[in-house]
């Protein structure tokens, strides 16, 4: 059995953005913004259909672009919400997400409903389909993931500061405001760059699952980097095999699959923190005679 | 658009009939959802339902039936039962652990509906969305009376949902806003949460064929969280949100219907546009009424200022040579003189500014304020003489008769401050 050429390149893509989401997300969990990103990726939606009804056309750098403007767009409303009114963080989080989810579908059903040429492909940024990507669109995903990764490289020295210690950050003269703007924008970048693989209502699994499940294995932030992305690689890759195999399955719910089987077993046996260890583990007295 | 299109029939009145139904339900249990601060395990459930209206459909359950909101609502609580033992086990935040359980779940509803399409009737997309459009055609007979199916399960749903919150109004009251102390009173508070996780389950699974899993969140949240602007009374909030959700659920079908696109979308859309207005337009907790209450503080404060500056004038014009109005007003302060000499507090003369005696009436109360809150501080504080100033400046504008009359008791009867000035004594009016 041969595999095509695209299809390998489509999934060396889509593993580079699983990688760049395990690292990103890391980050993020470590700062508690873990579901930041699903209101980011609900609103996604609304941006690509409205890059479709304004271009005309089914570029994935386009949509893409359109998606990234909704989602920074619904963070800066998820902000305005906080800082004006005095609905409280999780309702303002389930209102944007609702309320920009809601208008995407609303677009999405008017391009259906008047057959514009080309709109019946945009359902599949609701759960991801790799299939139809090409390689000049794995090769853009993978810039974009790379970029994200020397972004994190750069500021990783910030971004952990801010994530342990927000109060000493901010004593020392660190702008923490600025470091947590940083942080979101650029797990808002990867949640885009992870539409076409994982889709608007699981892409936020990409940069959650893979993080959380590092966590068990490290106490150390730059393993637990490498780890997250490596299993968000693994995820990633499993993922658009698996929709490459069976023709109607969606790509994202294999991947969220995938990285909660990986999860599950490190809930298992991950050392000292896995359940195994724990129960079998040498036990510390608490108790000082 | 063609104007035949616009043709009433009794099919869009069932669908919206049975939207605001659908709403109605989601409003109640979103309304204590929001003051719980739950907002986010309504998101997790609406997703986490599908797995189990999954399992219970190739069980042999129909959409809507018993078996389907029991998956339901066995689905919900699993989520939470598991989001709560990734807590304890492996020491996840609640968020994360959120995260973890309800996109693995969904997931696995998805692979399950995908799998097994040949042999049920859900469709991914709709799972999604729902299709209230096509509610109305899938039918039951009650009574004589030729009824949607989902409108009948909506509205026993929220029949339920609302003898629930009837029943337990007082439970649900205490554990919203002092869960500690309804824990030491003996209230069953982890009973009643699972309840009402149950009630948003139940609410849910009943608005799934409507509007599909994901608007659910804007249903339960956005009614309530607009309601909340509007009124802070909870039984007052709840009626509202009703109120909201329904209303909102009607124009958000005409409104699809006019532009010919998802209903559910439309009235996640209108309920996001209510929010909005809400939000500026409240009349306590809006934008405009918050910033022109603070604008009309500030106006207070920089017109007492000037009262009281002339006031001061006044009293060393007493004691020493003659001191009048130099000028030297800002701009913002020549027009708060401005509108007091139209209501009548100052008086404009060829020595500049004069205060009325009305307006030398409140600035006494002004500067009486300032002087006590001096004398106090010097008395009890024990602060600098140059220290006392800047504080009594700001608390001068926010002190009341009543609490002058217990400083002036607490510092003795004393008719001076510390830097020796008189205290003018109380305006009686």
């Amino acid at each position: 059995m041969t595999i095509p050429y695209n299809t390998l390149v489509v999934a060396a893509g889509v593993a580079a953005v699983g990688f760049a989401a395990g690292v990103v997300g890391s980050l993020g969990v470590l700062r508690k913004r873990a579901l930041a990103g699903d209101a980011a990726a609900h609103a996604t939606l609304a941006g690509v259909a409205t890059a479709f009804l304004v271009s005309g056309r089914r570029d994935l750098p386009v949509l893409l672009a359109g998606g990234l403007a909704s989602a920074l767009l619904s963070l800066g409303g998820l902000v305005l919400i906080r800082r004006f009114t005095k609905t409280r963080d999780d309702a303002a989080t389930a209102i944007v997400l609702g309320v920009s989810f809601g208008i995407g579908i609303a677009l999405l059903s008017g391009i259906t409903a008047r057959g514009i040429p080309g709109g019946g492909g945009l359902e599949q940024f609701l759960l991801g389909h790799t299939a139809a990507l090409t390689a000049a669109d794995a090769a853009l995903l993978a810039g974009v993931s790379i970029a994200a990764l020397a972004a994190v490289w750069l500021g990783l020295k910030e971004a952990t500061l801010v994530a342990f210690d927000p109060a000493f950050a901010a004593a020392s003269g660190w702008p923490v405001a600025v470091v947590d703007y940083c942080l979101v924008a650029l797990v808002a970048v990867m949640v885009v760059v992870g539409l076409p693989a994982a889709g608007a209502v699981l892409v936020t699994a990409l940069v959650v699952i893979p993080p959380v499940a590092a966590r068990l294995w490290t106490d150390r932030v730059g393993p637990m980097l490498l780890v997250s992305g490596c299993i968000g690689l693994v995820a990633a890759v499993a993922g658009v095999v698996a929709s490459g195999l069976v023709p109607r399955l969606a790509t994202g719910p294999m991947i969220v699959l995938t990285a909660a089987a990986i999860f599950f077993v490190s809930l298992l046996f991950a050392p000292r923190r896995g359940w195994l260890a724990k129960r079998l583990g040498p036990r510390f007295p608490l108790t000082v005679e | 658009m063609d104007p035949a299109a616009f043709e009433w029939n009794a099919m869009h009145g069932w669908a919206i009939a049975t939207a605001a139904m659908v709403s109605a339900g989601c409003a109640v249990v979103g309304t204590l959802l929001v003051v719980r601060r739950m907002s986010l395990l309504g998101d997790a459930i609406s997703h986490a339902v599908l797995p189990g209206i999954a399992v219970a459909v190739l069980a042999g359950g129909r959409p809507g039936g018993p078996l389907v909101l029991l998956g339901a609502v066995a689905a919900a609580l699993v989520t939470v039962g598991l989001t709560q033992v990734l807590r304890s086990e492996g020491g996840l935040a609640e968020d994360s652990s959120a995260g973890v359980v309800f996109t693995t779940l969904f997931a696995a509803g998805v692979v399950l509906i995908t799998a097994a399409a040949s042999r049920i009737d859900l469709d991914p997309s709709c799972v999604l969305y729902g299709i209230l459009e096509l509610v109305p055609f899938d039918t039951i007979r009650i009574a004589g009376l030729e009824m949607p199916r989902a409108f009948v399960t909506a509205g026993l749903v929220f029949a339920t949902i609302l003898l629930g919150c009837v029943l337990t109004w007082k439970e649900q009251l205490f554990a919203a806003f002092d869960p500690d102390a309804a824990r030491a009173a003996g209230m069953p508070v982890t009973a009643t949460t699972i309840g009402l996780l149950a009630a948003a389950a139940l609410a849910t699974v009943a608005s799934f064929e409507a509007v599909g899993a994901i608007l659910v969140v804007a249903m339960l949240v956005v009614p309530a969280a607009t309601a909340e602007l509007l009124s802070r009374r909870l039984h007052r909030m709840m009626l509202l949100a009703v109120v909201i959700a329904v209303v909102s659920a009607a124009i958000g079908y005409l409104a699809a219907w006019h532009w010919n696109t998802s209903a559910a979308g439309m009235i996640a859309v209108v309920l996001g546009a209510a929010y909005v207005l809400a939000a500026v337009a409240a009349p306590q907790d809006g934008l405009v009424a918050r910033l022109a209450a603070q604008a009309a503080l500030n106006w207070r404060v920089t017109a007492e200022d000037c009262l009281a500056f002339l006031w001061r004038e006044e009293e060393s014009a007493r004691r020493g040579p003659e001191s009048r109005d130099r000028g030297g007003w800002t701009l913002r302060q020549r027009v708060a003189l401005a509108w007091m000499s139209w209501a009548g507090g100052v008086l404009w003369t060829a020595d500049g500014w004069r205060l009325t005696d009305s307006g030398r009436t409140r600035a006494e109360t002004v500067v009486r304020s300032h002087r006590l809150w001096e004398a106090w501080l010097g008395h009890h504080v024990k602060l600098p003489l140059d220290h006392l100033h800047p504080p009594a400046e700001w608390i001068e504008h926010h002190l009341g008769a009543d609490v002058r009359a217990r400083i002036e008791a607490e510092v003795g009867g004393r008719d001076t401050d510390p830097h020796g000035r008189a205290i003018p004594p109380e305006q009686t009016s």
